[in-house]
C-alpha cells in the first residue's frame, strides 16, 4: 500500500495502483474461495480421497494455472483503464510512475481507446489553451496594472459573495471575522447586500447604479464618494462585480445645485417672510373691523402663505439630504412643545378645511432627543397630509405612546386610505398615486422629507392603510433618558448620533453577509 | 392687541437689509413698545452696535458691506466679549452649511429663520429671553 501523507487529497495516478491490488486480489481470493468449496465437496462426497496425491496436486496444479490466467486476463482486461488514468495524471500535471500512452499510436486506435485519449489531450489542452491566453491578454492589456493609477476601482464577488478581487483603491475595510468587506454607506438606499439579495430571489440578470455613496460620515476628511454600478450574474463563478467611480471632488461642499438651492430658497423665503408676517398682524389688527366670512379668508391666506413656506422647506431639506449635507442638532425636547411651536398654523388649516383636529400630546410623556424645528416640519407634513386625504369634516387624531425606550407618535385620518401597492411606494419622492383626488394639491415631497427627517432624528416611520377607511402614520424617536449618554457623548451631532445608536450605519455598509 | 414688556429690556438694534422685512419688525417692536434703531448695511450696523449697549441686536447673515458672521465676531469673537450684556438673535433667511451655523449658535441667544418668525412670534421670544 502506498504511503499516502495525512492532509493530502489522494491523486489521479494512485487511483491505478490501488484499482489493480484490490481487483486482483479480489479475483485470486474468489478462486481460492472457489476451489476450496470444490475440493470440500469433492472428499465429502467420497469422489477424492484426502489421502490421495494426486487429488492435492491437481488440486494445486489447478489452483495456480487458474491464478496464472486470471492474472494475464486481469491484466489485459484492465489495461484501458490503467492508459486513462496515466493520461488524465499527465494532464493534471501530476507526477506519476505511470508512463503516458501515445494517442496517437496504432494500438489504440485498433481498440477503440484513441478518441477517449484524444479527448483527455485535446479537450483539456485547448481549455488552458485559451485561459493562459486570456491571461496574457489581460496582463498585456494591463487592466489590473491600470486601476493602480486610478482612484476609481472594480470589485469581484464569488459564489459565497466574499471579495476574489479588489483593485488597487477599491474602499475597503477589513471585518471582525477578517473578512474583506466595501466600506460604503448607504444610507437611505438600497443597500448593495439587499440588491443583491433581491437578485438573488427575483432576477437572473441585472444591473444597478447608485450615485453619491460615500464612506466616513459627512465632515471626515478622509470621506471619499463613488457612483457605483453593480452586475449581477446568476449562477456564474463570478455573480457580482462592482464598478466605484470616483467623484470626491465632484461631490464637494461647493457643489453649485446645492448652492443654487440653498439661494433660490432664501430668495423665496423674503416675500414669504413678509406675507406671513404681515397676515398675522393684520389679522390681529382688522379682528374688530372684518365680518365672519371676510375672517375665514384671512385664515385661508395664513394657510396658504404657512404651507407655501412648508414647501419651500421641504424643497430645501430634500436637496440638502440628498446630497449628504442635512444634519441636525438633536437636543432634549418634548413632543407637545414641539407641537405648541405649530399648533396656531394647524389649528388654523384644520378650521378653515373643516377638518376637526384633535390633538393628545401630553406634557407628561417622557423627553425625547429630537431637533424640535424638523420635527415640527415632520408633524407639519403628516397633518397636511391627513387633512388632505380625509373627507370633509373628517377627524384627525394626533396623539403619542412610550413603547420601549421610544415615544411613537400616530396622526391619524379617516379618509379615503391606500391600497397597500401605493403605501410601498409612498416614501420615494414624487410619487402621487394615479388615484389621488383632483382637488388634492402636493409635490409628493412631503412625506419623503418627513421620512428622511424622522431618521435623521434617529428614528422611524411608517404608515399604516386601509383603503376607505384611512391611514395612520406613526414615526418613532427614541426617549431622551434611554440615549442621554450618546447625545452627550456626540455633542448632540445627529449623524454621529444615528451611526452609532441605530446600528443602521452598519445595515447600510456594503456588507454582504447577515 | 397689547403686549406685555419688560422695561428691563428694551432697546433693540435691527440691522436688515431688505426694507419690507426691516419695515415690518420695526412697526411690530415700536407698537409694543421698544425703541429701535434699525440700520440697513453691515458696517452701519456694527458701528452702531459699539457705539451703544443695546439690550438686543437682531442680526441678519447676508448682508452688504459686512457679513453678520463677520459682525457677530467682531463682536463677540476673538476672546473678549464686547457685548456682554446683550442678547444677540440672528434673523436670516439663508440656509447656512452647518460649520456656520454652529459657530454663529456659539454665540447668540437664539438662531431664528425669518420665514417662520412673524412678528407676534418675535415679540413671543424677546419675551421669553429676558
Amino acid at each position: 500500500m502506498a504511503v499516502v501523507q495525512p492532509e493530502q487529497e489522494p491523486t489521479i495516478h494512485e487511483y491505478w495502483p490501488r484499482y489493480w491490488r484490490r481487483t486482483l486480489f479480489l479475483v485470486i481470493t474468489m478462486q481460492i474461495i472457489g476451489l476450496l468449496v470444490v475440493g470440500v465437496a469433492l472428499l465429502l462426497s467420497g469422489i477424492s480421497d484426502a489421502d490421495s496425491l494426486e487429488f492435492w496436486i491437481t488440486l494445486i496444479a489447478v489452483l495456480f494455472t487458474t491464478i496464472l490466467i486470471n492474472w494475464i486476463v486481469l491484466y489485459i482486461v484492465t489495461e484501458p483503464l490503467k492508459q486513462l488514468t496515466a493520461a488524465m495524471a499527465k494532464i493534471a500535471g501530476e507526477r506519476s510512475p505511470l508512463s503516458p500512452p501515445n494517442p496517437n499510436a496504432d494500438r489504440y486506435a485498433k481498440s477503440g481507446l484513441r478518441p477517449l485519449l484524444r479527448w483527455i489531450y485535446e479537450d483539456t489542452n485547448a481549455k488552458k489553451d485559451s485561459q493562459s491566453t486570456q491571461a496574457i491578454a489581460a496582463s498585456d492589456n494591463g487592466v489590473l496594472e491600470a486601476f493602480t493609477h486610478s482612484t476609481s476601482s472594480f470589485v469581484i464577488f464569488d459564489q459565497d459573495y466574499n471579495i476574489t478581487i479588489a483593485t488597487e483603491h477599491a474602499p475597503l475595510i477589513v471585518t471582525e471575522d477578517g473578512t474583506k468587506r466595501l466600506d460604503l454607506d448607504f444610507l437611505n438606499d438600497t443597500s448593495l447586500s439587499d440588491w443583491i439579495k433581491e437578485c438573488d430571489e427575483h432576477v437572473v440578470n441585472a444591473e444597478k447604479t447608485w450615485l453619491y455613496i460615500g464612506t466616513r460620515p459627512v465632515g471626515d476628511p478622509k470621506r471619499r464618494v463613488y457612483d457605483l454600478t453593480a452586475t449581477y450574474n446568476k449562477g456564474s463563478a463570478h455573480p457580482v462585480s462592482v464598478l466605484l467611480l470616483e467623484k470626491t471632488g465632484e461631490y464637494g461642499p461647493d457643489d453649485s445645485d446645492l448652492n443654487f438651492i440653498a439661494f433660490a430658497a432664501h430668495e423665496l423665503r423674503g416675500p414669504i417672510t413678509v406675507i406671513r408676517g404681515y397676515l398675522d398682524t393684520l389679522n390681529d389688527e382688522l379682528a374688530d373691523v372684518v365680518d365672519a366670512e371676510q375672517k375665514e379668508l384671512f385664515e385661508r391666506l395664513i394657510v396658504s402663505a404657512n404651507r407655501l413656506s412648508g414647501y419651500v422647506n421641504n424643497i430645501l431639506n430634500s436637496a440638502r439630504y440628498d446630497r449628504r449635507h442635512f444634519s441636525v442638532r438633536l437636543v432634549e425636547t418634548s413632543i407637545a412643545s414641539i407641537y405648541d411651536s405649530i399648533a396656531d398654523d394647524m389649528r388654523l388649516r384644520a378650521t378653515s378645511q373643516h377638518r376637526l383636529l384633535w390633538v393628545d400630546l401630553s406634557h407628561r410623556l417622557p423627553t425625547i432627543a429630537a431637533d424640535p424645528s424638523s420635527i415640527g416640519e415632520v408633524l407639519g407634513n403628516l397633518i397636511d397630509n391627513a387633512i388632505k386625504y380625509s373627507n370633509e369634516s373628517g377627524t384627525i387624531e394626533v396623539t403619542a405612546e412610550q413603547h420601549g425606550s421610544n415615544l411613537e407618535v400616530s396622526v391619524r385620518d379617516h379618509g379615503i386610505g391606500m391600497p397597500s401597492n401605493v403605501v410601498s411606494n409612498l416614501f420615494h419622492k414624487f410619487y402621487r398615486s394615479h388615484r389621488s383626488r383632483e382637488t388634492v394639491a402636493g409635490t409628493g415631497i412631503g412625506l419623503y422629507i418627513s421620512k428622511a427627517i424622522v431618521e435623521s432624528n434617529g428614528g422611524t416611520m411608517s404608515v399604516q392603510s386601509v383603503e376607505g377607511e384611512g391611514s395612520t402614520f406613526t414615526f418613532s424617536l427614541p426617549i431622551y433618558s434611554s440615549v442621554a449618554d450618546k447625545i452627550e457623548s456626540t455633542g448632540g451631532d445627529s449623524r454621529e448620533f444615528v451611526a452609532h445608536n441605530s446600528g443602521s450605519w452598519i445595515k447600510n455598509h456594503g456588507s454582504i453577509r447577515g | 392687541m397689547s403686549y406685555t414688556v419688560n422695561m428691563s429690556a428694551h432697546t433693540i438694534l435691527i440691522i436688515e437689509d431688505d426694507r419690507f422685512i426691516g419695515e415690518m419688525y420695526v412697526r411690530s417692536l415700536k407698537k409694543a413698545g421698544y425703541d429701535v434703531d434699525w440700520m440697513v448695511d453691515g458696517n452701519d450696523g456694527l458701528v452702531a452696535a459699539r457705539n451703544k449697549q443695546y439690550d438686543v441686536i437682531l442680526l441678519d447673515v447676508m448682508l452688504p458691506e459686512r457679513r453678520g458672521t463677520e459682525i457677530l465676531q467682531a463682536l463677540r469673537g476673538g476672546g473678549e466679549d464686547l457685548i456682554p450684556n446683550t442678547k444677540v438673535i440672528v434673523l436670516t433667511n439663508f440656509e447656512q452649511d452647518d460649520e456656520s451655523r454652529l459657530a454663529m449658535e456659539h454665540d447668540v441667544d437664539a438662531y431664528l429663520i425669518k420665514a417662520e418668525i412673524t412678528p407676534k412670534k418675535l415679540l413671543a421670544i424677546l419675551d421669553q429671553l429676558s
